[in-house]
Order: structure tokens, then sequence, then C-alpha cells
């Protein structure tokens, strides 16, 4: 099974991504450019995304006060952060009592490993698996591919996603990048059918594949939306039903979650689910909402023999310890991606990693170094679209502002950057040196519009600006002139 | 025999170690250094009344495209039976619930020619050539039109999950209003065995936002609310 797909072609898109991944340094600019490009992307993107925003306004209409529930579900996960370290432990006793086994992994190659210990120690050859975003960070399912066991994506995104050896695109809806053409001409490859591109006829072809997996299967894995800490229990939502296949018939079940998951209390449920979905899909409910954990109970004749927890840092302790903190309270709802007018213009692959939008151009740095991702920070207008979406109002503009400072602090600007700025700050401090200069520009800016009242192009450092819009040639006098001109009586209003 | 795994007690300690300096501290502590959050209902709370709820979740059921039958408990069999049979089902799998054989259901399925077994004589496997479920619930949410239920020895996760068609009988006293309810009721118990709430017939909308039911559980489900 280990390369299973080796001999496929890979999709165009795909093979792209995949081969700006393998650089070190991740091309943000040449990646979102060519996404911004690609009208059939962005199309897809902007319908699914605005049918997912407008969808979430309606819903949040339904709540008496939405914006006072989104308070208290952010004070409910800050609480919980600030108390992680108790909440972790008092969650690792109720595991326990519920016979579940729970482990901690500091990096994403020790959850890996964990996986495969439980794995080989039961001999397990047939692995289900359902939609969880921390495995995807880890890369999991590789990992298991490579080492020679039978796993498979089982929620219809991601299970097209892997046969078709592609990337996720979006939190919640991994293949809204995919049409319906290039999932068929995959399934007609991948099942040796005829062509149909009827999404039901598709969907009905991967349910009859999917379930003589899940019959057989012997190992289940699923991820977590929260985890209770009072009761020692996982809460996962879908729409599917593959979670719940996962969690039903294998006789080992293994949720991998990071920990920053935690809620205190079952109750605290009822305000985190009447937002989640509401957030995500403008559901009011998704259709499942399983609540779970610990082994099957005497007498029982379905769920797990065996339970494991993997919790997973991977970096977010280091979080935790920085005044970035509050970026783990995120749900993983995507309501951020669907209200980013820069999402939806470049999708979820230009951001070069499992997270993208703007909770993503926040993580991503964090979790993979600021210095290969500086760009995301940047990819932003700062317009706040995201911190009003966010159910657990994270305050993401500030956050990336906080981080573009970081990048001038630790110089991962340009060179030419920074001297622009040192010559700049040096001559703001020789007023008439600053305002000879202002005119000289002016000059030159007024000629390079011809008359038009705008410039079409810039030369060398500039030229990023005109390359996508023109840039309105400035005024006749200066700032500094109408002001000295300005009529005297105004300076005292009385 | 598979080697026990390391115990994961070391590891752990290390993991909570540095949560814990990452949070300023060196000392494990007893309690939270602040009391969690109050849920204050008046913000949480969307239904307040528990007058009407048999109405509202029979609306709210049949916005999540379930299919809702309201019935007087002599009207069940022949309702269910022919529910059934218009979904092509003959084969059905029943949890062993002294509810469901008080009201003779297996009998009244059996003798319209079905093919009823209860889980308490059943493999797992066999739920999977099933073509649909018939259960009771632990309880059902007005508020959210949702079913829910409770895994246990009599109730098997599968039943509910497994096949094509799922068909649920919902008493009045199985409705709460509001899953504030809901949460309250199960954390006062504990909640070992878990719940699974269902708002549906299982769906997706991955491939060009169409939606398609009927993915990996019930393609459609079917509700007999008693009056």
């Amino acid at each position: 099974m280990a390369n299973a797909y080796e001999n496929q072609t890979l999709d165009e898109n795909t093979t792209r991504f995949l081969s700006e991944a393998a650089e070190s340094h991740f091309d943000f600019h040449s990646v979102s450019t060519q996404a911004a490009g690609d009208e059939r992307l962005k199309k897809a993107v902007n319908n699914a995304t605005m049918r997912q925003y407008t969808g979430r306004q309606l819903q949040l209409l339904e709540l008496p006060d939405a914006d006072k529930l989104r308070t208290l579900a952010g004070n409910i996960k800050q609480h919980a952060l600030e108390n992680l370290d108790y909440y972790l432990e008092l969650l690792r006793k109720n595991v326990e009592k519920n016979g579940g086994q729970v482990h901690f992994s500091t990096t994403g190659e020790d959850a890996k490993r964990i996986v495969m210990k439980i794995a080989m120690e039961n001999r397990c050859r047939s692995i289900i698996k359902s939609k969880s975003m921390v495995s995807e960070e880890v890369n999991l399912a590789h990992a298991l591919e490579d080492a020679g066991l039978d796993v498979v994506e089982t929620d219809l995104g991601e299970f097209i996603v892997q046969v078709s050896h592609d990337k996720p695109s979006h939190i919640v809806a991994p293949i809204i990048h995919k049409d319906r053409a290039s999932i068929a001409k995959v399934f007609s490859e991948y099942f040796h059918s005829d062509y149909n591109d009827d999404p039901q006829a598709l969907t009905a072809q991967a349910r009859l594949h999917l379930r003589e997996k899940f019959r057989r299967a012997d190992l289940g894995m699923t991820g977590g939306n929260f985890l209770v800490a009072e009761t020692g229990q996982v809460c996962v939502v879908e729409n599917e039903g593959n979670a719940r296949q996962s969690m039903t018939t294998p006789r080992i079940l293994i949720s991998m979650v990071g920990i920053e998951k935690v809620v205190p209390r079952l109750s605290d449920l009822s305000v985190m689910l009447k937002l989640l979905a509401r957030s995500a899909t403008g559901q009011m409910m998704t259709i499942y909402t399983s609540i779970f954990g610990g082994t099957r109970t005497a007498g029982e004749k379905d769920g797990p023999e065996q339970f494991h927890l993997i919790l997973v840092d991977n970096g977010r302790t280091e979080i935790l310890a920085s005044e970035y903190r509050e970026t783990l309270r995120c749900i993983r709802c995507g309501a951020c991606l669907n209200a980013c007018p820069v999402y939806r213009k470049i999708g979820g692959h230009s951001y070069g990693n499992v997270y993208s939008g703007p909770i993503g151009a926040l993580i991503t740095p964090l979790f993979e170094g600021l210095h290969d991702y500086k760009d995301l920070p940047q990819a932003s207008s700062l317009c706040g679209a995201c911190y009003e979406a966010c159910p657990v109002k994270i305050n993401i503009p500030e956050h990336l502002v906080r981080m573009r400072r970081d990048i001038v602090r630790h110089k991962f600007n340009g060179r030419l950057e920074r001297l622009v700025y040192r010559l700049w700050g040096w001559g703001l401090r020789f007023p008439f040196l600053y305002k000879w200069i202002g005119i000289a520009q002016k000059f030159d800016l007024r000629r390079r519009a011809h008359g038009s009242g705008w410039i079409r192009s810039l030369p060398k450092i500039s030229a990023g600006w005109t390359q996508v819009r023109d840039m309105p040639a400035p005024a006749k006098r200066t700032f500094h002139q109408v002001w000295k001109d300005r009529p005297q009586d105004s300076q005292n209003p009385n | 025999m598979p080697t026990p795994l390391p115990t994961n007690t070391d590891s752990s300690l290390t993991l909570i170690d540095r949560v814990r300096r990452a949070l300023g501290r060196y000392e494990p502590i007893t309690a939270p250094t602040t009391p969690p959050p109050v849920i204050d209902e008046s913000i949480t709370r969307l239904v307040h009344s528990d007058i009407g709820l048999s109405e509202l979740f029979a609306k709210r059921a049949e916005e999540n495209k379930m299919i809702v039958h309201r019935v007087y408990p002599e009207e069940l069999g022949p309702t269910l039976v022919r529910f059934l049979i218009d979904q092509k089902c003959t084969r059905l799998a029943l949890p062993d619930s002294p509810f469901l054989n008080k009201l003779n259901l297996i009998d009244n399925l059996r003798s319209a020619g079905l093919d009823a077994k209860t889980w308490d004589r059943m493999m797992l496997d066999e739920v999977y050539d099933c073509d649909a479920g018939v259960t009771d619930v632990f309880a059902a949410v007005a508020e959210t039109g949702s079913l829910v239920i409770r895994p246990t020895a009599q109730h098997g996760r599968a039943l509910s999950l497994v096949p094509m068609i799922h068909a649920a009988i919902v008493q009045p006293r199985d409705l709460v209003a509001d899953l504030v309810d809901l949460f309250d009721n199960a954390s006062r118990e504990g909640n070992r065995n878990g719940l699974t709430i269902i708002s549906g017939p299982s769906k997706t909308s991955d491939i060009e936002m169409n939606l398609v039911t009927g993915v990996h559980g019930p393609c459609a489900v079917g509700v007999f609310l008693l009056q």
C-alpha cells in the first residue's frame, strides 16, 4: 500500500503546491499570484465561502445575543488555557477512570510513533480515519501508509484528497478548490469505472467502497473538537457518520487531539455547540455530535475494547507561553476563512500549510517558524472581518500587527526594506531636506502620470504596487503647502 | 502477546510540566486559579418553556430533513410498518428495550412479514446486512430537533448508524427543551457511556456544495413522535 498512488498523474495544482512546499523557503508571492489568476478556482472558493458566510449570519440571528455568547465561549476557552495544566491532569485522571489510556506527545513525530506502536502491538491491518486537523498537521496518514498500513481517509472530502494525492484547502470543506469533473476523473481511474460526474453517484460510489472498510477495520481514528475534563471524554462533530463508524466497529479507537481543545465541564458544550456549527457551515447543529471516551462497558457488543487518547503539543506550549496565547482558543470552524476577502481570492493552498485563511496566517508562522512564513502576516488588509466572525473572539488583526512587529524586530524583512525605512527615518530628522525630497518626488510622479491623473507603472522596487492596480498621481500642491496657506481663522475655531 | 505500552507517566509529566512552565507556574495547582466562567442561561438558552415542546421538536426535526410522524400509541405499529415498507426495508435491527417490548413492536413488525431481530440476539456484523434500525431514544432536544442516543449493552451504537434507514420512536417524556438541559442532565449522571446527538440524515456538501444525503450513516431518518 505504501506507494499505491505513485503511478497516478497528479492534479496540476497539487504538483505546483508540492514542489513549492518542497522548497525550504515558502514563496507566498508566486503561489498566491498564480492562484489569484485562476478564475475557476476563484469562482469555486467564492461560491462556497459566500454560502457558508451568509448561512452563518442567518443562523446567528437565532441566538438571543450572539455577541455575548461569543464572549462567553471565548472566556471559557481562555479559562481552560490559563489553567491548562490543571485540566489536562483532570482529563487524564478521568479518561483512565473510564478505562482509556492517555498518551502525551511533544512533537508530531512522537504522536505518529505512538499511533504506529499501538497499531503494531495490536496487529491492526486496516485503519479507518476520520477528519482531523491535528493529524493533517503532523501528516499522519502518509506516515502510516509508508509504514505499510492500510489507512483510509473516510470523510468524503478527505477521501477524495487521498485518492487524488491532493492537499485539503479549507478547514471544514477540504476540497473547496476542486470541481466535480476533476473528482469524477480521479474516481473513474481509482475504481476503474465509467466517468460519472453526478455528485450523488460519486458519493454513492465512495459510500459503497468505504462501507466494506468500516465493516472490517480493526483500528478507528478520530480527532476531537472538544475534550471534556470533568468526564474524560472527547466531543466530535461531523455530518457524514464516518467518525461514528470509527468509534463503533473497530476494536481499537485512537483519538488524536491538540492539548488546547480542553473545556472544563460537560455543560460548556452547550455554549460551544451552539456556536460551532453555526459559525462553520451555517447549520444549527451538525448532523452528528458524539461525546465518547473510555472503553465499551460490560455487555456492550460494539464500541472500542481499547481507547487511546493522544494529546499533541507540537508547538502549542510555546504559543501558550507567548503573547499569542489567545490564538489557542481556536475551535477550527473556518468562519474567518469564509469572511476573509484575501482567502476568497487566493484559496487555501496559497497559505502553504494545513491551516489557511486569517487563522492560518497567524498560527502557521507560530507552528512552523516566522522566518519561513513571514509573508503570511502581511497577507491581510486588517479589515477585521475575521475578528467579527470568530466565535471565540480571537483578535486576529491585532495579533497580525503584533507579528509584523516581530518580523521587523527579528530583521526578517528584506535588507532593502530596512534601508528604505532607515533613510526615511533619517530624512524625517531634517524637515528642510524632507520637504525638498517630497517636492522632487511629486514632480517625478506627476510626470509619470502623463497628465491622466493615474500612474500605470512604477520602476524597480515600487513596481509591485502598480502590477495589479494604478496609483493616483499626487496633488499639485503638497500637504505642507496647503497647510501653510490655510485661512488663518481656522487655527482658532472661536 | 504484545508487550505493554510504556507507561505514559514519564512523558506526560514532562508535557504537563511544560504547560505549567508556559503558564508561569512551577508547582501543580489543586484548583483552577479562578472559577470557570458562569454559564448565564439568559445568553445560552434558546427554549425557555416546557410548553409546546412536542410541536417545536416536530417542526425543528422536519427542518432537519427528518420524516416526522405524530402518532397515538395504537397507530404506531401500522404507521411504522408502512414507513418501512415504503423505504423498501425488510431486515430490521432493534435494541433490546423494555419500552419497545411494552409496545409489542416486534410482533407488529413480524406479523407484517418483516424480519426483525433484537440486539441481544445479533452480532455486530449482522447490522451491516440490515436495511433499517428501529430504536427508542435516550432523549430528544426540541431546540435543535435532535435525537439523542446513549449506547448501552442493550442499545448498540451501530443500530442508528449502519443501516440505510433509521426509525426512531420518541415519547413525550424523552423531550428536553434545550441543549442546556440535555447537558445538565447528562453531567448529573456522569455520562460514562457518552451520547450521540443526531440532527438529520447523514449528509455531505463536499462536492461543489451539492447536498447529498446518506454518506456513511442513514440516508433517511423517520421520527415517530408519540402523542
